[in-house]
Parts: C-alpha cells; structure tokens; sequence
C-alpha cells in the first residue's frame, strides 16, 4: 500500500470542459415552445365565465409565461456556451435567428397568439436542426 | 500481472522521484492523474500519466500537454493542434484542442497559448494497468 501511495500521481490535470462536459440538448427548449403553443390552444378554448374556467385560465397563462421563459433561457444557454466560432462559418445567421427566436418568445409571453406560438414552435425546431446539424 | 505492474511503476516512480531530486532545479509535476473528459476516448478520468516538465518549447501538433489555463489558472491537459511557424501563429504560439470537441474549454474559448503557458508534455500512461503505455 505504501508502495501504490508512492506511485500516485501527485497532481490532478482537468481534461475539462463545460459542466456537465458537453450535454447540451434542444430538447426542452423544444419542449417548453410545445408546451406555450398547447398553452395557447387551451386558452383559445375555453368558454364560460365560472371560478373553475376562470382558474384554468389564469393557469395557462401562467404556465404559458413559464415555457415562454424557459425557451429563451434554455437557448440563451446553448447560444453562449455551446457555439463556437467555427460554427458560425457553417451558419452565418445564427446570431440572428437567436435574437428573432428570443423576441419571438418574448411575443409570446405578452400575448395569447395562435399563430406566434407556431412560428416559435417552428423557429425553436429550426434552432434544434442547427445544434443538430453541428454534431454531424 | 499485478505484482509486475506493481515492480514496474515501483521502478519507475523511484526513476522519477530520483530524478526529481536531481533535478531540484526544476519542479514537476511529473506524474498527473486526469480528470474529466475532454481527452477521450484518448485519456479518461482516472488515467494516471508520466509527465516531462522539461521543455519550453511547443512539442509538435499530436502532442499532449499539461497547460497552466489563462483566466483560471488550473492546470489543463489538451492537444497541441498547431504551433508557431504555421501563418497565423505567432512563434512562440500553440493551438490547442481537446479531443472530443463538443464541450471542450480550449484555444477556442481563449485562444492561443504563449509558451509560457506549458507546463509539461504528457507522454506516458502507467495506469490503470489494462491500459499502460506511450500516449499518441
């Protein structure tokens, strides 16, 4: 045993990266723009005016706000830390379809817009063939 | 099996630690264990290495290296990709990558490296014993 203890390494080198190394996925900004564009139908749906409709309403649009969120975070994230420089050779209108993503996000927050929450489905879908497209 | 791998890296490691009092002059590390996995499948976490603090000099691109990381400080373990003499590198100049590129923290977050930065070549691996030998 003394012997094992003479033989240790006496440093730690990091072959490190982004924590957790390289686990980026699309799939719960995707998630999250489904979960707005359903929000939005129910929405759309509902009838009546009593408490229980009432609360269903107010609750959509809550979790509507929370997805809408969680759909720029989880892009921002894959943005900033994923993307490198020499994957904007390969898609040189990345930084534009985020920012577009981003407000389109943003629009759907403030708004309870059927066709909005499509093109955020689609532009989040768009955004995920990228990242996709990067590993290939 | 054991028992030689024991004998052997015993030998080896008083090699060393002899030579690490000769060579009083220059500190290590001269052996490093690995941690994370932005090397692999090449090293892996875990990997104990044998390492040569000698130098100053960039040893040529396929190289593995111990660099102290700007910004941070740590001590790093990646792959010479390119070093001075190619165009756009100045002499005394690294480009470093780690093998799996995805979440890799290396040249292309800060860029390349002066000389100054290396710390050691990493050219031997000495455990765990089913994967003892030359780094390439």
């Amino acid at each position: 045993m003394r012997l094992t203890r003479q033989l240790r390494p006496t440093t730690v080198v990091r072959a490190h990266c982004d924590v957790p190394c390289g686990i980026y996925d699309p799939a719960e900004a995707l998630l999250a723009a489904k979960t707005v564009a359903r929000m939005v139908e129910i929405i759309n749906g509902l009838e009546g005016n009593e408490t229980a409709t009432r609360n269903k309403f107010v609750r959509c649009v809550t979790v509507k706000e929370q997805h809408a969120e969680k759909v720029k975070k989880e892009v921002q994230v894959i943005w900033s830390d994923y993307f490198k420089p020499e994957h904007l050779e390969a898609i040189p209108d990345l930084h534009t379809k985020v920012w577009n993503l981003l407000k389109l996000a943003g629009k759907n927050k403030q708004n309870v817009d059927a066709a909005a929450a499509a093109d955020l489905v689609a532009a989040t879908q768009e955004f995920s063939d990228l990242f996709w497209s990067t590993k290939k | 099996m054991l028992r030689l791998f024991l004998g052997a890296s015993a030998i080896l490691g008083w090699v060393f630690d002899a030579s690490l009092v000769v060579r009083r002059a220059r500190r290590g590390p001269w052996r490093a264990e690995v941690a994370e996995g932005s090397m692999a499948p090449a090293l892996l976490p875990g990997d104990w290495l044998l390492l040569d603090p000698t130098g100053g000099h960039w040893p040529r691109p396929g190289s593995i290296v111990v660099i102290r990381e700007p910004g941070s400080g740590i001590l790093a373990i990646k792959r010479v990709a390119a070093r001075g003499k190619s165009p756009e590198l100045e002499p005394r100049e690294s480009w470093l990558l780690g093998d799996a590129p995805a979440g890799s923290i290396d040249s292309r977050a800060y860029g390349p490296l002066d000389a100054d930065a290396l710390v050691a070549r990493a050219w031997f691996r000495y455990g765990p014993p089913g994967r003892i030998g030359r780094l390439r």
